[in-house]
Parts: C-alpha cells; structure tokens; sequence
C-alpha cells in the first residue's frame, strides 16, 4: 500500500477488500444527494448513492420522518427512479473516487439481475446489497431476517457480479450469524449496522406517526457493539455504519474493527467536513495512521472472551 | 450540511409569533427558506434537527425569520441569542410582468415569505393586494406588518371571520395568484384560482436535512412524489396532486 501523508502530517488512506480509500468515510446510502455533494468535496472516500432497485419506486405516503431525542426515525420507502434512470444519471456521482452503489429488490432474483446490469460497468468499483428490505418470497420479512436467507442471497448475487466486491449491509438484529452467513457466501465486506425498527406516536392525534428505522447517534453504542462483535468472527472487512457524529465516533469504530465508517443521519446537522477535521486532529494527536486504528481495541482488552472458530471462507473470485 | 453561526440582531414579539432578525449579506430570494435552530449544537442532541423556515424579510443585510413556539426546537430558539442558519435554500417565487394584479394569501406562520415577496413585487412595480387569514387575534399580530392587508380570523375577532378566503372573495381577476399555509388552504387557493393565472403555492412540510438527501418532505406530485427542499418549496399549483 501506498503511504499518502496528507499537507497535515496525517495519514487518512485506507484499504478496502482492495481499493485504496482517500479517507475512511463513506456515506451511508440514501444520506447524500446529488444536490449536496459540492458541499462534501474530499471529505469522502468512496461515494454510495441511494439504493437503487430494478423498477422506479415511488416510496411511502408522508409523514416519513420523525424527530426522536439524538436521531430521527423515517419511512421513505426506497423512493428512487429504478436502475436504468439511475445509471444514466450516474455520472453526476463520480467525484473522482471509488462509486460504490447500493441495491435492493423484492426477491432473490430480483437482486441478482440488478448484480449482473451492474456488473459489466466500469464506472463502478463495488456494490452493497441492502438486505434490510423485505423478501416478498418470505412473507415480507426482510432478507436478514434469516442467516440462510442471507446466504442464499448473498451467494445468487456473488455468482453474477462478477469480480465487483460485494458489501452485505446487515441490520442489527442476528447480525453475528447472519455476518458468518455473509462471509461464507463470499461477501467482500460487511455493512453494520443499517437502522432500527422503531415507532413513533402522535398523542395528541392518537396516532402512529412513522413506524420506520431509527438512525443517528442514539443508536452508535448499538452499532458500536455489533461492529466489534462482528469483526471478531469474520476475516472481511467490516465497513461500520450507525449514529456516526463525530471524529472521535470515526475512531471508536475504527478501533472496534471498522476499515472505514460510514457517515449519514449526522450529516443533515453537522458539516462532515468538520467530522473529517475532527478525525484528522485525532489521528494527529495520537500519532497513528488510519489504518492502524482498525481493531486496535483488542490488542488493548484482555477480557475480550476468544472468538469461536471461524467458517471457512469460501471464496470464489479472489 | 453547513451551518453559520450569527447572532441575533433583534427579537420582535408578535403576538402569537416571533420575529428573529439576523445579519446575512449573501442574495436572499422571495419563497426560499433556511434550516436553522439554537447554537447549542453539539452540547444537545435533543432536539436533534434544525427546522425549515420561510425568509420573511431581507433587507439591507439583515434577514428575518417569523416563527411560532410549538416545541422544544422553537422554544430553544426563541430564546438564544445567537443561532445556526444554512444559506438560504429552496425554489423561489417566480415574478412574471405582464400578468396584471397579483393576490398574495397567507395562513397563520404562512404568512411569512409574502412580506419578502412583496417587497420584490414593489420593486418590480407589480401591483398587488394581500390577504392573511389567522387562528385569532393574537396570531393576527403581525398583520401590523402588511399595510393595507385584508385580515380575516376563524373566530372573527379581527378582521372577516372565517378563513382567508372569505377575506380575498373570488381571485378569478387576479392575473397571479401567491400563496403560502397549510396543505388544505393551498387546496383551496388553488380551486379558486381557476386555471387562467400563475398560481404557486409555498408548502410547509417537516423536513430532516433541507438539501435533499433524506427524501423526508415530498409532497404528492401527478406520478408519485418530490421534496419540497429541493423541487420546492414553491410549486406551480398545477404541479401538485391536491
């Protein structure tokens, strides 16, 4: 790996599955519009775009989102113009860094079409699967409600990307077995956490105001968690993702096992420009590259119960 | 999403509103909106977004910002003396000569970005008339502020009673129609504007980010929907599917 020492005397550059990252950040996917990526120059080192899914989506009735204490609950719906609007309007993404792009579909199939259009663009450096979308196959649970259903999935879409890597983006729930599963069925890397089932209530009008996900930093020890305790049972790197307001929550997640972060629900409130800063000054201050931070916890936590025995990794397009 | 951090310049009590003056030299345009809540950010998460809100007036460069306590953000910021803004963001009014009179109607806070509007009419020399229609007398207020405004109240202490509809009568002479307050006003409005004159409406819907990215205040449009942050908040009124 090249060592690119920033105009700071900071080392920010990071490998994932294989492509160098200028910085660890990465937004979360459906956080960042087309509209405000002036406002983001350099701070990223990849950019993901909202999911895309195989037909335009015209996404759920408002209210969508709903205010909660240190975060917000929403219920968009995946509003987005399908895969064939999306790649021709792909150019306005390329910032001149990796483009990752995230995907979603009502079935197995559904996601492996979408994995084998992409699969053929240049453009295009990696994908993540979001399997927190509900599998219609299944009664509507979402892909991670099962870790066979993940594999299955995850297994149908590396099969056809061809050598893309593939992020699995896993919710918090089962995320340990459902990681396992992911791995095993030849994810590059591992997404953790997307958001929260929650609810919100107008007492006043006695009604549900968004049932929906819940992100922003009330859910960063949640995801904080789940990022150690997967990238303690997995070889892939784990990309971490969940309430991240700060540089100092960029190092925590490094340092719980993360290789990069990524930034969303934050980034409607704060400039990530200045969590960008923060980190640097941290990583400044401790003398460290950002690539050392990765998991550095452990080596410093000698009551981190040992790991159980690792599935094999079966890749198959290393 | 990047906020400037200003001082508050003056607070003005309008009765049920608050007027918050603060300084901003950048171009302010009639219609467009800013995020903005107390400098407390990031010693409180709670409450953790900013809220939208219509420039009211734009002058000289101060700017101002006409609001309502109804919650903890709004209660923060009516009593901090310094706040975070975005610049100012959001489609404008769009001005066209030619169209003859123009009727400006405002519901209740909605009547905030017509003070800014008609200062740009006036420039422009588009004559107009404006009509605001309020809850009760304590929100009518800043009705002060609009000289030669037809008022009407629901309860009908100031001004008509009933709604700003009944103070404007038929709005078939108007050659356009502006337009700013709740959803069923903007119905309204845009029913009795008829279809031979601009109309556009200012909706107000909750936001989450105000640059686009959470797809969180879409409002219903023929063929699915668009957020107002971004494709609004103004709208042709033809646009809308309500």
């Amino acid at each position: 790996m090249v060592v690119r020492v920033q105009e700071t005397g900071v080392d920010l550059e990071v490998e994932l599955f294989g492509i160098p990252l200028r910085t660890p950040l990465i937004p979360a996917s459906g956080t960042l519009s087309k509209e405000a990526l002036d406002e983001v120059e350099g701070v990223y080192g990849a950019m993901l775009p909202k999911t895309t899914t195989p037909v335009a989506r015209a996404g759920n009735p408002p209210p969508r989102v709903a205010e909660t204490p240190a975060g917000m609950v929403n219920s968009i719906g995946l509003q987005n113009p399908g895969v064939e609007r999306f790649l021709q309007d792909l150019e306005v993404f390329d910032l001149g860094i990796p483009l990752f792009v995230s995907v979603a579909g009502d079935t197995v199939a559904e996601f492996a079409s979408l994995c084998e259009i992409l699969s053929g663009d240049e453009r295009i450096s990696a994908v993540e699967l979001n399997l927190s979308c509900p599998n219609v196959e299944c009664g509507g649970l979402v892909f991670c409600a099962g870790a066979s259903s993940v594999e299955e999935l995850v297994a149908a879409c590396r099969s056809i990307v061809g050598n893309k890597p593939i992020l699995a983006k896993l919710t918090n729930e089962g995320v340990v077995e459902n990681a396992r599963a992911a791995e095993a069925a030849g994810a590059d890397g591992l997404t953790v956490i997307n958001t929260l089932p929650a609810l919100t209530i107008d007492a006043r009008a006695r009604k549900v105001l968004v049932r929906g996900g819940l992100s922003g930093p009330a859910i960063k020890p949640v995801a904080l968690r789940a990022v150690y305790d997967v990238s303690g049972v997995v070889d892939v790197p784990v990309v971490g993702s969940g309430g991240v307001a700060s540089g100092t929550d960029v190092a925590e997640f490094m340092l719980a096992g993360a290789t990069a972060v990524q930034v969303g629900t934050t980034s409607f409130v704060r400039d990530p420009q200045e969590i960008l800063a923060e980190f640097t000054a941290y990583l400044k201050e401790s003398g460290l590259g950002a690539s050392q931070l990765t998991g550095a916890v452990r080596s410093h936590d000698p009551g981190v119960p040992v790991p159980r025995p690792k599935p094999v990794h079966e890749s198959s397009h290393h | 999403m990047k906020f400037y951090r200003v001082n508050v310049e003056e607070r003005e009590a309008l009765g049920s509103y608050t007027l918050l003056r603060y300084r901003w030299n950048g171009p302010v345009e009639p219609g467009q909106f800013v995020m903005a809540r107390a400098a407390c950010y990031p010693i409180t998460l709670d409450p953790f977004l900013a809220r939208p809100f219509s420039f009211y007036d734009h002058d000289g460069g101060v700017a101002s910002l006409l609001f309502e306590v109804r919650g903890r953000g709004t209660a923060l910021l009516d009593a901090a003396s310094s706040i975070e803004v975005t610049a100012p963001l959001g489609k404008r009014f769009r001005i066209e000569l030619g169209l003859g009179r123009a009727a400006l109607l405002g519901g209740g806070i909605g009547v905030a970005p017509l003070k800014i509007l008609g200062r740009h009419l006036d420039a422009m020399g588009v004559p107009h008339d404006v009509f605001l229609g309020f809850a009760d007398a304590a929100a009518s207020v800043v009705a002060k502020d609009f000289p030669g405004a037809e008022v009407a109240t629901m309860d009908g202490a100031v001004g008509t009673r009933g709604t700003v509809l009944n103070a404007s009568g038929a709005l078939t002479n108007y050659g356009a129609i502006y337009s700013c307050g709740p959803n069923s006003m903007l119905a309204a409005v845009k029913l009795a504007a008829g279809k031979n004159s601009l109309c556009q409406l200012s909706v107000e819907e909750r936001m989450g980010c105000g640059n686009g990215s959470c797809n969180g205040c879409v409002v219903p449009v023929h063929g699915g929907y668009v957020r107002s942050c971004i494709e609004g908040p103004v709208f042709d009124a033809e646009v809308l599917a309500w």
